[in-house]
């Protein structure tokens, strides 16, 4: 490459860079990435094959498109220099609000409002936001650097945060806020705030848990609607209503524990195949998956997803900025949480909130910002390793 | 930043550990007990038969009402879940409970192994102490299950079985072809006569739900349904139940009749009463009958080919829509009127009644050789001339558009009259172009005069069903007007005791349809019906002259080929067919009627004595002592 540029003209540098460039992909991430897409096809086409009567493929072929379309948003992220979201922080800022803002108005889906519906698919502005919000409060951390002790700059963060998350979970979509406020305190951890500040921010948030969650209902008063307490909390003791609120929880714990080593293959997970898992296309994939394959099955599912976790830890280290350092550890920080939530969820170790498995779950809103994350973390590989280069 | 992202690293690690241990103690160290719950966890849609709806005569007497009954079935999804051995003790145990042979339940279950979801029926009508026996071990029969059943209930004892038709378990086919009706897999269904036509009202509409069952496929929840059933309807006939009865006894009666009368072939027959004025049948039978008892519950193999069997006689045939015969005589009044109507006859040219004719070198006789004179055609139809209804054939015949044909055609001939059960047959209606159609030999391709002289009265390749002739009748009866046939007054929905009925849907058949007649050319025809059993010489005045009430009506004696053992290669001989049809009172008719006895000799002997008890019975007077007769 070094030789073409010394010897060739100005012409053809252009080759050259994209050559340079696509030779400094992070290649396993790549692997990683792609594998669990391949994977969770798989799974799904086996998961949903008894679904829509006449179209065993119906689930699959659709979610072959979502990816599709991942796949070019993937590709337009990695091409494009992070740099350039930082300096639109504050635009970006206003759609985030505008998109979280505009569900109020369309109408609502399921009973809560997380769907924009554009037509031909409908768009769930909340997961995009994740993405959004993660390049916003990296920006105004990056911007402030040499300010991260000053209280006035981490309340600011936080209230950026916080505001995005509270429109999501008015929606109400209280998972994908917790996922907001993950973002949030990776971003404050690894941008460098001091760790008294953030112990002071943990132990508040822990009390405002406490509160919303015990301390009010007792009290009668509910800012949270008593089943999603129930919800999340009913983990805790799963056999005390098992067919109320608790019922998907046992039942999937049902599902993964027949599984086995070896599964019980599509036509013996009767759990999935009964519909004991309601949303075993989307937010229950994994009982299902782990009921088909059994352990053996869902440990390639968690080795792919540490595969990820590690590139995309690897990618902080070496990442061009502090911008782009923020941005990788809230994306890997994100989807660390969203894996354990929901996994968690279905093995009873993590509240029942509805959120999607990464790269896995049926929907295109889900599948859509997970490849864009990748490519996102693509791009600040590729810049992090040719600035380490010159 | 390192530390941090070394914490961020521990914390990723950390969680994740998290979650390899949960699943490894969940799904392999606790598996087997997961997989028990699992097992324990299944749900089975079920669907249940709603009570089928009844079926009553035209006052409300129940002739088919419902009885319940057990069955035991096999969970085909639940059953492949034990080993083959398990399976084979198992089939080999219910079999030797349940009486039945180890190979007819496998059978039973590899003809449904498409469809695991839904149960076999092996049994149905079990007895108690076996069903006690089941439910008590229930452990040792895994997948086995004992379902409560509606089955037909016959009140009305064997009446008109071919008429009510059978229910019984929806065939594969059938399946293929209903599933978009809502029909679904074990259902059961009418397979012919009423239960047949009717019954998307009987039926009702199938419960659906589910019930939770652990592995042995005992049911371990409430049942939820998400569709009760609902009971089918009620369906009213115009058949009057005890003239039913009468015109069985009747067919009876006329057969045994024949037998006296040496007709020793005599084994069947059709007989049918009908309204003149709307269609509405009043009853119609058909004779060999069989008890519908045989297609409730268990069918047994041995009494479905016994009743199948070719010496039964086809008792399941309802001789009255399906069966075809040459009508003979009874056809005469056919010839008359469309010779009438298209001027080709004066009514009261005299025309030879002489014993025999001669055309084209072909000799034609008449039934009676002792006559020979002139007559109109009052008398002629009076004696039932063959002769004079020859020359008239052969007028007919001069004309080639078959104008005979036609008119038999319009008064409802060759072609269906729409009655609601079925199969019916259309007959035959033989004209010059069917006979080239039919035909491959250049001979036999011609429609010869001979054609035209057998037709005229009703023989040759004439083909009607006894129904087609009663609708006749009744056009004589009425007026000129053809009407439809039906059988169902309403649909009804029943309501509790003592209340009356909601009307669902009133059956309305189609309006008698005017064939705008010549009202001479009718009373001239109605006139030699009336003579003919009223005259000194009718053919059926020993029956009906002393009978109470004015009877009109027609006897026949119809030459049919019938396959008889014993005659080698030609293998049967024409044997005559017994007919008489008519119509009472004669001034203001409220009630039409044919009879057929099959292989019954003369109208006069048979036919025309069982038509007479069915009117005594209907006008509720004495009966005419019965002197056998042989007249045509």
């Amino acid at each position: 490459m070094a030789t073409r540029v010394l010897n060739g003209h100005a012409r053809s540098q252009a080759p050259g860079e994209v050559a340079t460039f696509v030779r400094h992909l992070d290649y396993l991430l790549f692997a990683a990435a792609g594998g669990l897409v391949a994977y969770g096809l798989w799974v799904l086409s086996a998961v949903t094959r008894n679904d829509v009567a006449g179209d065993a493929d119906y689930y699959v072929v659709r979610q072959g498109i979502n990816v599709g379309l991942g796949v070019v948003a993937l590709v337009a992220l990695t091409a494009v220099n992070p740099e350039l979201y930082r300096r639109l922080r504050r635009p970006l800022y206003g759609l985030l609000i505008a998109l979280l803002a505009i569900v109020f108005v369309a109408d609502a889906v399921r009973g809560s409002q997380r769907w924009i519906d554009i037509g031909f698919f409908r768009f769930q502005p909340s997961e995009l936001g994740k993405l959004i919000l993660i390049v916003c409060i990296a920006g105004f951390l990056a911007d402030r650097s040499r300010r991260l002790e000053e209280w006035r700059t981490v309340l600011s963060a936080v209230g950026l945060g916080a505001f995005a998350a509270f429109l999501v979970f008015i929606e109400p979509d209280f998972g994908t806020a917790l996922m907001y406020v993950g973002a949030l305190a990776a971003a404050l951890f690894i941008a460098g705030v001091p760790w008294s500040r953030l112990a002071a921010l943990g132990v508040t948030a822990g009390a405002a848990a406490i509160t919303l969650l015990w301390v009010f209902p007792t009290a009668g008063i509910d800012i949270l609607k008593p089943y999603q307490v129930q919800r999340l909390t009913g983990f805790l003791n799963p056999d005390l209503d098992p067919s109320g609120t608790t019922y998907n929880a046992t039942q999937s714990i049902t599902a993964v524990g027949s599984g086995g080593l070896n599964g019980r293959g599509v036509a013996g997970a009767t759990q999935t195949n009964l519909n004991y898992l309601p949303e075993h296309a989307t937010d229950f994939i994994f009982s299902s998956l782990a009921e088909q394959r059994g352990f053996l099955g869902a440990s390639i599912l968690l080795l792919l997803y540490a595969l990820i976790v590690w590139r995309g830890i690897k990618i902080i280290a070496v990442a061009p900025s502090l911008f782009t350092a923020v941005v990788a550890a809230s994306i890997v920080f994100v989807l660390v949480t969203q894996i354990f939530v929901n996994i968690g969820m279905t093995i009873g170790i993590a509240p029942v909130t509805g959120i999607p498995l990464p790269f896995v779950s049926y929907g295109g809103s889900s599948m859509l910002v997970s490849l864009m994350m990748v490519g996102l973390l693509q791009a600040i590989h590729v810049r992090g390793r040719l600035a380490g280069r010159s | 930043m390192a530390i941090r992202i070394g914490i961020l690293g521990v914390i990723a690690v950390a969680l994740f550990c998290a979650l390899f241990f949960r699943l490894w103690a969940l799904q392999v160290i606790s598996g087997e007990r997961y997989l028990q719950d699992a097992r324990n966890n299944q749900i089975r849609p079920y669907r249940v038969q709603a009570p089928r709806g009844t079926i009553l005569d035209k006052d409300g007497e129940v002739l088919v009402s419902n009885q319940p009954g057990t069955q035991v079935q096999i969970w085909p999804a639940a059953f492949k879940e034990l080993s083959k051995a398990e399976r084979n003790a198992e089939i080999s145990e219910l079999a030797s409970l349940l009486r039945l042979k180890p190979k007819d339940i496998r059978k039973e279950l590899r003809s449904h192994a498409d469809d695991p979801l839904t149960p076999v029926t092996i049994k149905t009508s079990v007895r108690d102490d076996k069903v006690n026996y089941l439910y008590e071990h229930q452990a040792d029969f895994p997948g086995v299950e004992i379902q409560p059943v509606q089955l037909r209930s016959y009140e009305g004892g064997r009446i008109a079985p071919q008429l009510l038709g059978y229910v019984s378990e929806i065939t594969r086919e059938q399946l293929e072809s209903r599933t978009k009706d809502g029909y679904a897999a074990g259902d059961r269904i009418g397979q012919t006569g009423l239960e047949a036509t009717y019954d998307r009202y009987l039926r009702g509409i199938a419960g659906e739900g589910q019930v939770r069952v652990d592995a042995l496929g005992r049911v371990t929840s409430d049942r939820e349904y998400s569709q009760l059933p609902q009971p089918g309807y009620s369906v009213r006939l115009t058949i009057d139940a005890d003239l039913q009865r009468a015109a069985e006894d009747a067919l009876a009666y006329g057969i045994r009749l024949a037998i006296e009368n040496d007709e020793f072939y005599a084994d069947g027959g059709a007989i049918v009463a009908m309204d003149p004025s709307d269609g509405a049948i009043l009853a119609m039978a058909s004779s060999p009958s069989y008890d519908p008892k045989t297609f409730v519950g268990n069918v047994s193999r041995k009494e479905l080919n016994a009743l199948r069997a070719p010496e039964a006689n086809l008792p399941q045939l309802n001789r009255a829509v399906s069966g075809i015969y040459p009508p003979g005589s009874t056809f005469k009044p056919v010839t008359a009127l469309a010779a009438l109507q298209e001027k080709m006859l004066d009514p009261y040219e005299p025309i030879q009644c002489d014993p025999s004719i001669t055309v084209d070198g072909q000799k034609f006789v008449n039934w009676d050789p002792y006559t020979n004179m002139a007559m109109n055609l009052a008398p002629a139809i009076e004696r039932s001339c063959d002769t004079y209804f020859y020359r008239v054939g052969l007028r007919f015949y001069e004309r080639k558009d078959s104008p005979l044909q036609k008119w038999a055609r319009r008064m409802g001939f060759g072609s269906l009259t729409g009655i609601d059960v079925g199969p019916e047959e259309e007959g035959l209606m033989p004209t010059p172009a069917w006979r080239r159609r039919h035909f491959t030999t250049e001979i036999d391709k011609i429609w010869t005069s001979g054609d035209s002289v057998q037709l005229a009265i009703g023989q040759g390749d004439l083909l009607t069903t006894p129904l087609q002739m009663t609708r006749f009748y009744a056009l004589l009866a009425n007026g000129g007007k053809l009407v439809e046939p039906h059988l169902v007054r309403q649909i009804e929905e029943p309501k509790a005791d003592g209340q009356a009925p909601v009307i669902v849907r009133p059956i309305r058949p189609k309006p008698p349809r005017d064939l705008n007649l010549d009202p001479n050319a009718l009373r001239i025809v109605q006139e030699g019906l009336f003579d003919a059993t009223h005259g000194v010489n009718g053919t059926s005045a020993s029956i009906f002259g002393p009978f109470a009430v004015d009877i009109a009506g027609k006897t026949g004696t119809a030459e049919k080929f019938q396959k008889l053992p014993g005659y080698g290669s030609i293998g049967g001989r024409l044997l005559d067919q017994s007919w008489w049809c008519g119509y009472g009172p004669t001034e203001k008719p409220t009630i039409a009627v044919c009879a057929l006895i099959e292989n019954g000799g003369h109208g006069g002997t048979a036919a025309a004595p069982a038509a007479m008890k069915l009117f005594a019975k209907y006008f509720d007077v004495t009966e005419t002592p019965v002197v056998p007769v042989n007249s045509d």
